[in-house]
């Protein structure tokens, strides 16, 4: 397992180095020059201009500037932004990363938790008519036009109903004079549910172990789901902070929904694809004939197995995943690395969209391998012995 | 080695009492095009502590009738008329619930190409206690089922290390021996084996069967065979069932069927296997296919292939009467069919 | 002659009861007597052949509602881009309807009322804004009438021309930049799809046929272009190089080609690699690249032509998306229409604008559902186990 490991990670390290020279590369190519817009006066003497392009390192050779680049990201210096001078791309993008990881990684695990239940139950179904409606649906979510349907979404529940804000990650009004900053509150908030999510893990583990009977873990793990997440809700009621807390998650809501409703789509049909396949085996037949009832040949024996290539997927989906994100963020206006990114490419502002789109790559890298550590632990043919 | 140990009970039988009575059993699929009729009344008994065989050629309806015992059959199958008797009891009138109750534990199943009746994502121990825990639930705690495992795993010369293993560890011929374990979990009365040596070397395909002749005395279990090697079948049968395009044609001991076969189609059938011993003499194939289940021929079905087939065949389908002590045949004309000199060789 | 009858089991058959070879040869002989069996030409052959298998397929697919669905959008909209151009040059008249320079001010009524009392914006005017923009002597309770712009539907008559769906921000048309958004749509979406699985199918078929170190090359370059999400890079790319509809759909042909699809592709090659008539066609005397397009390729096209129709889904929403965020340099197409209305801040009017949104953002939509639900009536030709159940 070890070895196996390492060399992932030198693989992705090497993966990596390509994929960042790639995108500087790109990013030199962009026109214009940054000078000329940090210094729209033309009166400007000369000197002084030069003087700001050795200061942003411009004056290089472009290989001396892409091997700075290259040292410099390992060591966590991204540069300084062009178009917020003189603030440095890495305290831009600390504040905005885990406001994306979360609408990501919210949406990501909702769609598909729903959407593998729902792709489940529909294979193991008869067919019929409610099965059409739901593959009908599932079409119309993965082909609707995206922009088009997180406007609607944003409208029609942001506008219309007026249940959630129109976008945005606070509501400024509330926030001022409070003395509370949002990006510490937020990272509280992110810590604690994470914590709530070890100690629920910890308890299922724990349950598997001391009980023996099927039905008593279940009710066991659904209950210990229940007392954790009451205890989350009751810790952040009883703080100061609750308002401005819930006026977060008030925000969080719609986009994470709209993002999660689309891939709840595509993932639904995946796994029914994946279930009828499945289904056909041999040992499902086996299943039947030892009697099981027919919850443990679905669940146990058939979605298990099926689950299989629907994490496979997720890697091909994560490209959609990220462009899913910038959009989301554009029209809720939510300030996360998407929004950046767009703002860094239509003011050219190169350190910052290039810092954006490597700290995507890292994290695309490390979706793979947890992936792929996934796909170990679920499927023992594979596992190295 | 005796296989008399706890949970793994022999059983006292009577020869002559019938354990599965299958009575006029038909059954259709239907598909866009109609209906598909693969099992047109069936009738046999098996006994206690009786090895019964049933071959055809693929397609004849032998796989389908062993599903249709034990309600396995995919949606579209529908049970037309008929009975199946279990120690009395009509299992086709049960509850899906209380059938549920009974697969395994009264009546398990080997299925072709055994290799592939494992989920390969979980150890082989463990489904197989996925068994004791559905049929014997509170009855046997963890460690009492773990030995009992271990005992099958042993009884079929499988070595008790690898009951933590995953099917992909095991060989095709292991996998096979561990089906036969697993069918063996809950000790049921009888075991219905569809094709059990198919895919597996001659050499592995003999101890199998021996193994199942074994176990089979020893515990006094019934056996159904399912299969297309009729020589396979004929060694380790007490009565033999010939079946054709969905129709039982002929039945008796395997001895008698075997060595004197009264229907055109089974005398055609054992005729075209090579005898080694035997005279010289050309091989006389079967000409044609077999019959299209969706609009079967007339009368009987056989008639179109039938080198003794008469105008009464034609018009109409012959019963399943006997003809001497527990052989029936279903042909107006048997008495036409020559004798087959072929000794039986145990 | 000894007959079933007369032998009887054990004897050894009399030669004279063995059908003779000669004989059986002179039977064969009738047999074909009469029947030229060479002389039907190959391409004959073969047209016989392929008509049946797309006869046999075709009721295949016919079976899936969904496919015969996604094919009479596909046909719609269709007729949608046909009609463009010829409307434009018979019934319309371009100075009103161009979709990208036309203009029109469909004149409203609106009554005047006190600024105080202004409640719905689209029947009323307030009075300082009457009395500013064109007459100060203005009364409350006058009917006035002034060009707007975007306009609501309307079906013209004599005071003015029909605008069936409305015009912009900008005075356009609306129904007429649906009919030229189409053909932009299928231009891109052809030139995207053709690209990337003409691309595929040739790098996958070259990399099954070599194996070896050119697969090993070609697959790692497909695993990197998978990892590279495909939004943001094109993103990068209109920031680089001024990007029109064709560019566009080149590079997304690209891209796509090298990527995902070619590795679906050689497998599939792989296993026609195997096949007898491969080994057949080389002691032949067929050339590497004669076995490649002329074995592999047909073979492997079925499928290529399933992507194809999934790649034209995710080319045009590709196309719109960017067009929406207004990165690209195009002229017109329904992405345009829908950042027209952004830049007009009539986004979030909901149902007060709806001809702005909805049309275009719904055409989207319709024809990349389509060419899906084609994709998948064509998938449950390939796959038997998806078929309806």
């Amino acid at each position: 397992m070890l070895r196996f490991l390492t060399r992932r990670l030198i693989q992705m390290f090497i993966l990596f180095i390509i994929f960042l020279s790639i995108v500087w590369l790109l990013l030199q190519l962009m026109p214009g020059d940054i000078t000329d817009t940090l210094i729209g006066d033309p009166n400007i003497p000369l000197s002084t201009r030069l003087e700001l392009a050795e200061r942003l390192g411009l004056d290089q050779p472009v290989w001396r500037q892409y091997t700075t680049y290259i040292t410099n990201f390992f060591q966590g210096e991204l540069g300084v932004s062009f178009s917020r001078y003189p603030q440095d791309v890495w305290n831009i993008l600390w504040e905005a990363i885990p406001r994306t990881l979360v609408l990501v990684l919210s949406a990501t695990l909702l769609a598909y938790w729903m959407g593998f239940k729902s792709g489940k139950l529909i294979a193991w179904g008869r067919g019929g008519k409610t099965e059409q409606g739901f593959i009908t649906g599932g079409i119309f979510l993965q082909t609707v036009f995206y922009p088009w349907f997180a406007i609607v979404m944003l409208w029609v529940f942001g506008f219309f109903f007026g249940w959630f804000p129109i976008g945005r990650f606070i509501s400024v009004n509330l926030w001022q004079g409070s003395g509370l900053d949002a990006t510490s509150v937020f990272q509280q908030l992110i810590l604690s549910t994470f914590l709530a999510l070890v100690v629920y893990l910890g308890a299922r583990h724990l349950i598997k172990r001391t009980s023996s009977k099927l039905i008593v873990q279940q009710r066991l793990q659904r209950a210990a789901a229940g007392l954790v997440f009451l205890a989350l809700v009751a810790y952040w009621y009883s703080s100061s902070a609750r308002t401005y807390v819930a006026d977060i998650v008030w925000h969080t809501i719609l986009p994470v929904a709209t993002l999660g409703l689309v891939l709840f789509g595509a993932v639904m049909l995946i796994t029914r694809t994946s279930m009828l396949e499945t289904l056909g085996e041999d040992y499902i037949l086996t299943a039947r004939a030892k009697g099981l009832p027919n919850r443990v040949v679905r669940d146990r024996h058939a979605a298990r197995n099926a689950l299989l290539p629907v994490v496979t997927s997720f890697v091909l989906a994560l490209g959609t995943v990220i462009g899913g994100a910038i959009i989301t963020e554009e029209i809720f206006s939510w300030p996360g690395m998407g929004q950046l990114f767009l703002q860094g490419i239509v003011v050219s502002d190169i350190p910052l969209v290039a810092g954006a789109l490597a700290i995507t790559g890292v994290l695309t890298l490390f979706a793979h391998l947890i992936v792929d550590i996934l796909y170990t632990v679920l499927d023992p043919r594979i596992r190295i012995s | 080695m005796t296989l008399s140990l706890e949970n793994l009970q022999t059983r006292r039988i009577d020869p002559n009492q019938p354990l599965l009575e299958v009575e006029n059993l038909v059954m259709h699929y239907k598909i866009k095009a109609g209906d598909v009729s693969a099992v047109d009344n069936v009738t046999f008994t098996i006994h206690q502590g009786e090895a019964v065989g049933l071959v055809g050629e693929s397609g004849c309806g032998k796989t389908s009738t062993a599903l249709a015992l034990l309600r396995l059959l995919p949606a579209n199958a529908e049970y037309m008329s008929g009975e199946v008797r279990l120690n009395g009891e009509d299992l086709l009138q049960l509850t899906e619930d209380e059938m549920r109750e009974r697969r395994w534990k009264d009546i398990a199943m080997v299925f072709q190409g055994a290799m592939n009746s494992w989920n390969p994502v979980y150890r082989v121990g463990d489904q197989i206690r996925e068994v004791l825990d559905t049929h014997f639930r509170g009855q046997m705690d963890i460690d009492t089922q773990t030995r009992h495992i271990e005992k099958l795993f042993t009884a079929v010369g499988l070595p008790v290390e690898m009951v933590d293993r995953y099917p992909h560890e095991f060989s095709g011929g292991m996998r096979q021996r561990a089906v036969i374990a697993m069918a063996l979990a809950c000790s049921p009365e009888l075991i219905i084996a569809d094709e059990p040596t198919t895919a597996l070397d001659v050499i592995v395909q003999d101890q199998i069967l021996r193994e199942l002749k074994r176990i089979q005395a020893e515990l006094g279990m019934s056996i159904l065979y399912i299969s297309h090697d009729i020589a396979v079948i004929a060694e380790v049968t007490d009565s033999l069932g010939v079946m054709y395009a969905g129709k039982l044609v002929e039945y008796g001991p395997t001895s008698e069927v075997f060595s004197r076969p009264r229907h055109p189609y089974a005398y055609l059938l054992l005729r075209s296997t090579p005898s080694i011993t035997g005279p010289r003499r050309k091989l006389a194939p079967l000409e044609g296919e077999p019959p299209d289940l969706l609009n079967p021929p007339s009368g009987c079905r056989f008639h179109p292939r039938c080198p003794f087939a008469t105008e009464q065949c034609v018009v109409e389908e012959p019963p399943l009467a006997e003809i001497s002590g527990g052989h029936r045949v279903a042909c107006w004309n048997y008495e036409e069919v020559p004798e087959l000199e072929m000794e039986l060789v145990r | 002659m000894a007959t079933k009858e007369t032998i009887q089991h054990g004897e050894a058959i009399p030669e004279e009861a063995i059908p003779d070879e000669t004989q059986a040869a002179a039977t064969f002989e009738e047999l074909v007597a009469g029947r030229d069996v060479a002389a039907e030409p190959l391409w004959r052959i073969r047209l016989r052949l392929f008509r049946r298998s797309f006869a046999k397929n075709w009721g295949l697919f016919r079976d899936s509602k969904m496919g015969i669905v996604g094919l009479v959008i596909i046909a719609i909209f269709g007729l949608m881009a046909v009609a463009q151009p010829v409307l434009m040059s018979t019934v319309w008249d371009p100075a009103v309807y161009d979709p990208v320079s036309g203009y029109d001010a469909v004149v409203n009524e609106f009554t005047v009322v006190e600024d105080v009392a202004l409640t719905d914006e689209t029947t009323e005017i307030a009075l300082s804004d009457a009395r500013f923009e064109l007459n100060p002597t203005i009364d409350v309770g006058e009917v006035v009438r002034i060009p707007v712009q975007p306009a609501p539907p309307t079906l013209g008559g004599e005071e003015g021309h029909a605008h069936f769906l409305g015009t912009d921000p900008q005075g356009r048309d609306i129904f007429s930049q649906l009919l030229y958004g189409a053909r932009a749509a299928f231009l891109l979406g052809f030139v995207a799809a053709f690209t990337t699985v003409f691309i595929a199918t040739t790098v996958g078929a070259i990399a099954a046929y070599y194996g070896g170190k050119l697969d090993g090359f070609l697959m790692r370059t497909a695993d990197l272009i998978l990892l590279m999400p495909l939004l943001p890079l094109l993103i990068v790319m209109s920031a680089v190089v001024q990007i029109n509809m064709i560019m566009l759909g080149i590079m997304i042909g690209i891209l796509g080609g090298f990527g995902g699809d070619a590795i679906i592709l050689k497998s599939q090659a792989l296993s026609i690699k195997v096949k007898a008539y491969i080994d057949a066609a080389r002691v032949a005397g067929g050339g590497d690249g004669h076995i490649i397009f002329r074995h592999i390729v047909p073979n492997v096209v079925p499928l290529s032509l399933l992507y194809m129709m999934f790649g034209v889904t995710i080319a045009i929403a590709l196309e719109a998306t960017l067009s929406y965020l207004g990165l690209l340099n195009i002229q017109m197409s329904w992405g345009i229409m829908i950042n027209a209305a952004k830049n007009g801040g009539y986004l979030l009017s909901g149902t007060r604008y709806w001809w702005l949104l909805f049309p275009s953002g719904l055409a989207v939509s319709f024809l990349a559902f389509g060419f899906f639900v084609v994709g998948r009536g064509m998938d449950e030709v390939i796959n038997p186990r998806l078929r309806a159940r």
